[in-house]
């Protein structure tokens, strides 16, 4: 990843890329199934874009701060047979729940159970079965130049799953998704699509976990029609050697509400990157997250808040605790256009770092275009307050549970803002468990 | 019970105490009086082990352990409390916790079992009543909210939890009004015991009113400039500090 290489990738169009390739050695496998054109036609797209950027360097806009040399050292291998598993191994639902099983990106209908109100297809079944919009939904992702990991999930355009939520339904009970992965050095690239219909309300936990090491790259959609509220949560715990990527775009109509949330706890590697784009008039949303991570491991947020007409609100709210060598980006950038007057923009990352040798990075950024706006952003990073130590110290409570309590604190000022209760009990649980582990 | 010999202390390369004798027998009440900035806080540091509070000469020995290598949660187990003349607010931890963190890290550090909720709560309970406070504040974060007067009730109520065997009382008084003195004193006062001391600093002599000590220093300038009885509060309250100053001190 020398700076030469970095400065080309901002200039138009170099033939391919040698370090790209071997990415892209499985997709003929799933050129065998018989898939619709428009569906062909985007892995052709993907695998073209891709083959000419390869993985973003460090001098891609957006991948300054995520290096990802970790993952280009290792090679993952893509499998379009069946997934292989033993069910019995996956763990029980978190919540009274609905629920989906994928596992290694595919959808298992057998495993899956869900209310009336909401249909679940694979995304092959869907593409054959022309669901209404699906092209539109899945291709509008914008220039894949810019965005090779989403270039790549295109390349391999097969797995993942389309859910609809019908108009006017209330799901009554949250969906849990999990992602259960699996495998050696495997590859997986999911594709994603919740759809919500007009003035639709529905709750989704997201869970992803697995064993071995693979390397998932996802791709959610999230299209909200006007009146919807979602509350979109993801708990990422992935086994200690893998990889975790997921670009999260999500389209908000006329006065759609959008909570999002995301609790990272393990992963080699992870990130999570928002794309909010508020579309029409008075749109609400709120994305937040926490990370506790040590070890080598890396974490990164990236937030795109896109308002696009007035009277938007966008909200984010991240806190993380760092031990050991591990690192985290936050990147979050509020973007208003010229018409979203009356736009109220907020985005906050604190995080706690327990060791010196962890290293937090943030970079804020506002982009203004409208007058008439209401935009703040504030970004801490340090370590344990020592006041607060020698006091609880000083009542008996030894240096580290004392630390552990203060960094419990710290995270579920974060975790506070999850306004499904049962599940903002669960994550305090998680931070309090995995505060606990660290010192026993 | 407790003796310091001859203790220097240095704060940020500064000396603040220099050459502090005193012990305290079991049972005992002794009360610090002294001027702003005379070095009463850091006294009461150093006897809780904060950092910073760098120890030049001289030793501190509680109940025969020399009390300077401690860790500060070391030395709660062994029986010190400080209330702190400025309590710290912790957001996001609540008082009950806290105290039951606390309470069942000193009795682990003891060897004893924990402390069954149900035995916590009647405790918990008893003492609240005995201070005048409401069970709801100990559902907030530590100290978080709290004005200054329940900050210091709550710093009381800790020390009646855990029923240390030396309490540090670091001007407690101030910020309290008239009755939560009176609520305040009368909860240390049922805490006095044969087998418990207290060091109780202040500038009131009010407060001695209610906490009758048996001895009473002046600390001026980092050093004990005088040694007496109760009346000893009384002529300062009437005379103020300035026979004590050192040469070259100033107020
Ligand atoms: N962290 C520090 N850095 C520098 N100087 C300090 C520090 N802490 C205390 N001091 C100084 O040490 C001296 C003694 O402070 P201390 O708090 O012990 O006084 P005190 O007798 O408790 O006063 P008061 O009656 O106002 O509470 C003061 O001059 C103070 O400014
Ligand atoms: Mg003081």
């Amino acid at each position: 990843m020398s700076s030469a290489t970095a400065k080309e990738s901002f200039m138009p169009a170099p033939a391919q890329n040698a370090a790209a390739l071997p990415w892209l050695a499985e997709t003929a496998a799933i050129e065998k199934d018989k898939a619709v054109n428009w569906v062909k036609a985007l892995r052709a797209t993907g695998a073209e874009s891709f083959a000419r950027t390869g993985l973003p360097t460090l001098g891609w806009e957006g991948w300054q701060y995520t290096n990802l040399r970790p993952l280009s050292s290792v090679k993952f291998h893509y499998s379009a047979d069946a997934a292989v598993f033993d069910a019995s191994r996956l763990p029980a639902p978190l919540l009274d729940s609905y629920r989906i099983v994928v596992v290694n990106g595919q959808y298992q209908p057998k495993l899956s159970s869900l209310p009336k109100s909401v249909t679940v297809q694979s995304l092959m079944d869907a593409a054959t079965g022309h669901a209404q919009g699906l092209e539109d939904a899945l291709v509008r992702v914008g220039d894949l130049a810019q965005v090779p990991l989403v270039a790549l999930n295109s390349a391999y355009l097969r797995d993942g799953f389309v859910l609809n939520v019908a108009k006017n339904a209330d799901v009554d009970k949250p969906v849990e998704v999990l992602f259960f992965n699996t495998g050696n050095d495997a590859a997986i690239y999911p594709r994603v699509l919740y759809r919500l219909a007009e003035n639709s309300g529905a709750t989704i936990i997201e869970r992803h976990l697995g064993m071995g090491s693979y390397f998932t790259n996802i791709y959610t959609a999230i299209a909200q029609e006007s009146a919807s509220r979602l509350r979109y949560y993801r708990a990422v715990n992935e086994s200690g050697n893998s990889f975790h990527i997921n670009m999260a775009a999500v389209q908000l109509q006329k006065n759609a509400q959008f909570e999002g949330f995301s609790m990272a706890t393990g992963g080699k590697l992870t990130r999570q990157e928002y794309q909010l784009q508020l579309l029409d008039k008075d749109v609400c949303c709120s994305i937040g997250g926490v990370y506790l991570i040590n070890g080598q491991e890396s974490h990164d947020f990236t937030v795109l808040a896109d308002h696009f007409e007035p009277g938007g609100k966008s909200a984010q709210h991240f806190r993380g605790v760092l031990d050991d060598q591990a690192r985290t980006v936050f990147q979050g950038k509020i973007y208003v256009r010229r018409s979203a007057q009356k736009t109220d923009g907020y985005q906050s990352h604190h995080a706690l770092l327990l060791a010196p040798t962890a290293e937090a990075s943030a970079k804020p950024e506002l982009e203004i275009y409208a007058d008439d706006v209401k935009c703040s952003h504030g970004a801490t990073s340090g370590q344990i307050d020592p006041v607060a130590l020698f006091y609880l110290k000083s009542r008996g409570i030894p240096e580290q549970a004392a630390k552990a309590l203060l960094a419990e604190a710290f995270i579920n000022e974060a975790i506070e803002q999850v306004t499904l209760e049962p599940l903002r009990e669960l994550h305090r649980a998680r931070a309090a468990q995995w505060l606990a582990e660290r010192h026993t | 019970m407790l003796k310091i010999e001859n203790l220097h202390v240095n704060v940020a390369g500064r000396a603040i105490l220099k050459g502090i004798n005193l012990e305290i027998q079991s049972g005992q009440v002794h009360a610090i009086m002294g001027p702003n900035g005379s070095g009463k806080s850091t006294l009461s540091y150093v006897l809780a082990g904060r950092e910073g509070y760098e120890v030049t000469q001289g030793k501190i020995t509680f109940n025969g352990q020399s009390l300077l290598e401690m860790e500060p949660e070391d030395r709660a187990a062994a029986g010190i409390f400080l209330a702190f003349q400025y309590p710290v607010e912790i957001p996001g931890v609540t008082t009950i916790n806290f105290l039951k963190t606390a309470i069942n890290s000193i009795r682990k550090k003891r060897g004893e079992k924990e402390m069954e909720p149900a035995a916590f709560l009647k405790l918990q309970k008893e003492k609240l009543t005995k201070l005048g406070m409401d069970a709801e504040m100990l559902k907030r974060g530590v100290n978080v909210g709290f004005s200054g007067g329940e900050k210091k009730r709550n710093e009381v109520f800790q020390m009646a939890m855990l029923e240390p065997k030396l309490a540090v009382l670091d001007e407690t008084d101030s910020g309290l009004d008239i009755d939560a003195l009176k609520i305040v004193s009368d909860g240390v006062n049922a805490l006095r015991s044969a087998e418990r001391s207290f060091l109780v600093i202040t500038h009131y002599q009010r407060l001695l009113n209610y906490i009758k000590p048996d001895v009473v220093h002046v600390l001026a300038g980092g050093l004990i400039r005088k040694t007496g009885g109760p009346e000893l509060a009384l002529q300062l309250e009437e005379k103020g500090y300035a026979e004590y100053y050192g040469e070259g001190e100033a107020a």
